[in-house]
């Protein structure tokens, strides 16, 4: 095994669901004999992660996610494959794994809601076995980094959303874990505490060197705090790269915006060019990624330019073309790599 | 010594979530008094018209009522409120919270059995410990050191048998298990001394309620045959193992089918 804080090989969790129809003699039915249908929830999954990345996992709902992340998290066993988290095999849970190891669930509270935040913190500086100091010294860390001093003695119930999240994310923390699972952190939240999670998130990282996997459907998160995506989608994993490259190889092309002076409203498009809007003196054009420099060069040379932007497609866009398509997005795009590809979706 | 110092913090932070609902420490405290109140009046209206009931005299019969009362107190005032936390509709398994606590590095059978602490319950194992002195003093007879391992014996069975009905949860997450259980706990409530010969059999060793509140009774008044004591004991370490290897196979289940 290398040194990866994370090493997934082959993972495959298959699932039984009771099936059945509406109705009442469906349900009678079913309460008899169950039916079950075989789910396969992650299929042929394989990475590594170094201590220290960040990584977005990204992909549409019940694509996969979640249950991967409980397996690296030990509350689930696997159909079959390899899993080492921080040199263990999770689902043992042994105390010394779970103790370098924390999930933070945008949509489930791990607080006590009838008291307050601190009461819940000094039960689990107690759990993790903290030594009094050491239990003092993270949480004050983790409070200034969040400031929120003045949430620690308000009962949990009566805390927003937003405050609760800081709350949460202190008590996943307190114990200093050095792999961490964010699902869906800033669920909910207003776009102002999303970016102050996010800040927080990347300091903490930068300070302890934690390993962090993050799923969020907000592109912005993803974006502003991880060099590296996996994006995975009907239970495989099809892309496992930088968040541009993925962009390049989706959208392999760039938006330029041409504004031209006065009047000149006369433009005949060079070979390779697409345009996708004419207006009076406004042009938007698309072109080749390659080709975006020489065309550039072409339409300065060539016409009155007093305004040019050159953009990629907005991310969302990139994204939703994939959940929507699916992995055939990908394969057209360019041949795979990194990701497991027997077979077609 | 680890683990007695986290089942404190688990009392105090239990503490004050009970304080901030002060209006239900009243109505706790009047449900345990008429719950005394209703039980010694019932025994002594009884003992107005006959002096034994198939062996029991008052005193055996209060002592009976005492340790009732006692092990329920202690069902309720931790074993209960834990165990519960897992069952039902919105319970930890239903909702999936159960995740957290297996993300904690303990012993997860432990965690789940001595989180919640409900102190009203403590008024409950007064009245229910007074009942038990007096009986004490009225018999005259009683057998201390048999006495400490019948209840003790008596504990073991009724978390055991909580446990059991817990560990279901995991293969019905909805199923509120405290319903079979009351049922089968107001049986305890009698003495099994006035119950037909079979059935004194199956409410000993089948459905142990006798090994909960019988036989430590038995042993305030001296009544106490050292074969049910011995099979009493036999039975609570049976069921002590057998109901932990239930919950483990429960907490395997949850591994595997949750999603």
């Amino acid at each position: 095994m290398t040194n990866s804080q994370i090493q997934v090989n082959h993972l495959v969790k298959t699932y039984q669901v009771p099936v059945r129809e509406g109705g009442l003699r469906a349900a009678l039915r079913s309460f008899a004999r169950r039916q079950y249908d075989t789910v396969e929830a992650v299929r042929d999954v394989s990475f590594s992660i170094e201590p220290g990345e960040i990584v977005g996992f990204i992909g549409p709902n019940g694509a996969g996610k979640t249950t991967t992340l409980k397996m690296l998290a030990g509350l689930l066993h696997p159909t079959s494959g390899e899993v080492r988290v921080a040199d263990h095999v999770p689902w043992e849970r042994r105390p010394e794994f779970l103790r370098t190891i924390s999930m933070v669930l945008g949509n489930k509270s791990q607080l006590i809601w009838d008291i307050p935040a601190l009461d819940t913190y000094r039960v689990l500086g107690e759990i993790y076995h903290l030594t009094s100091t050491a239990y003092q010294q993270q949480l004050d860390e983790l409070v200034e980094l969040l400031d929120m001093r003045e949430l620690l003695t308000k009962p949990v119930r009566n805390l927003s959303l937003g405050e609760r999240m800081k709350c949460e994310l202190v008590a996943g923390l307190l114990h200093r874990p050095q792999v961490i699972f964010l699902d869906e952190p800033t669920l909910g939240l207003d776009i102002s505490m999303q970016g102050r999670l996010r800040r927080f998130v990347l300091d903490y990282n930068q300070r302890h060197g934690a390993t962090v996997i993050l799923t969020s459907h907000y592109m912005a998160d993803v974006v502003a705090l991880c060099p590296r995506v996996m994006l995975i989608h009907h239970g495989r994993l099809l892309y496992d790269g930088g968040l541009a490259d993925l962009a390049a190889r989706l959208a392999p092309f760039k938006l330029i915006r041409v504004g031209l002076s006065n009047g000149h409203t006369d433009f005949s498009p060079p070979s390779g060019v697409e345009i996708l809007q004419h207006e009076d003196d406004h042009l938007e054009l698309r072109v080749a990624r390659a080709a975006a420099p020489a065309i550039m060069a072409q339409l300065l040379n060539t016409l009155p330019v007093i305004d040019l932007v050159v953009e990629d497609p907005p991310i969302e866009a990139v994204i939703d073309q994939i959940y929507q398509e699916g992995a055939a997005v990908l394969k057209t795009a360019e041949p795979p790599t990194g990701a497991s590809e027997e077979g077609a979706l | 010594m680890r683990y007695l110092r986290l089942i404190k913090y688990f009392m105090l932070s239990s503490a004050q979530a009970d304080l901030a609902y002060r209006a239900n420490f009243a109505i706790g405290l009047l449900n345990s008094l008429l719950n005394l109140i209703v039980g010694v009046l019932g025994l002594a209206v009884l003992f107005s018209q006959v002096n034994t009931l198939n062996g029991w005299t008052f005193a055996s019969t209060l002592a009976l009522l005492g340790v009732y009362l006692t092990i329920s107190a202690l069902r309720g005032w931790f074993i209960g409120p834990s165990l519960e936390v897992l069952a039902g509709i919105e319970g930890d398994v239903w909702s999936g919270r159960f995740d957290f606590t297996l993300l904690r590095p303990i012993n997860t059978q432990f965690f789940v059995s001595v989180r919640q602490w409900n102190w009203f319950a403590l008024i409950d194992l007064a009245l229910g410990l007074g009942a038990i002195g007096v009986a004490t003093v009225q018999s005259g007879g009683a057998q201390p050191l048999s006495f400490l391992v019948a209840a003790t014996a008596s504990v073991a069975v009724l978390y055991a048998i909580l446990l059991i009905f817990t560990a279901l949860v995991f293969w019905s997450p909805g199923l509120l298990f405290t319903w079979v259980f009351d049922a089968i706990m107001q049986l305890a409530r009698y003495p099994i001394g006035i119950y037909p010969g079979w059935l004194q059999f199956v409410l000993t060793w089948i459905i142990p309620v006798a090994i909960m509140t019988t036989i430590p009774a038995t042993a305030l008044t001296g009544d106490i045959q050292p074969m049910s004591l011995m099979g009493g004991v036999a039975l609570a370490v049976i069921l002590f193992i057998a109901a932990s290897v239930l919950f483990r196979l429960g907490v395997r289940r949850y591994n595997s089918a949750s999603s």
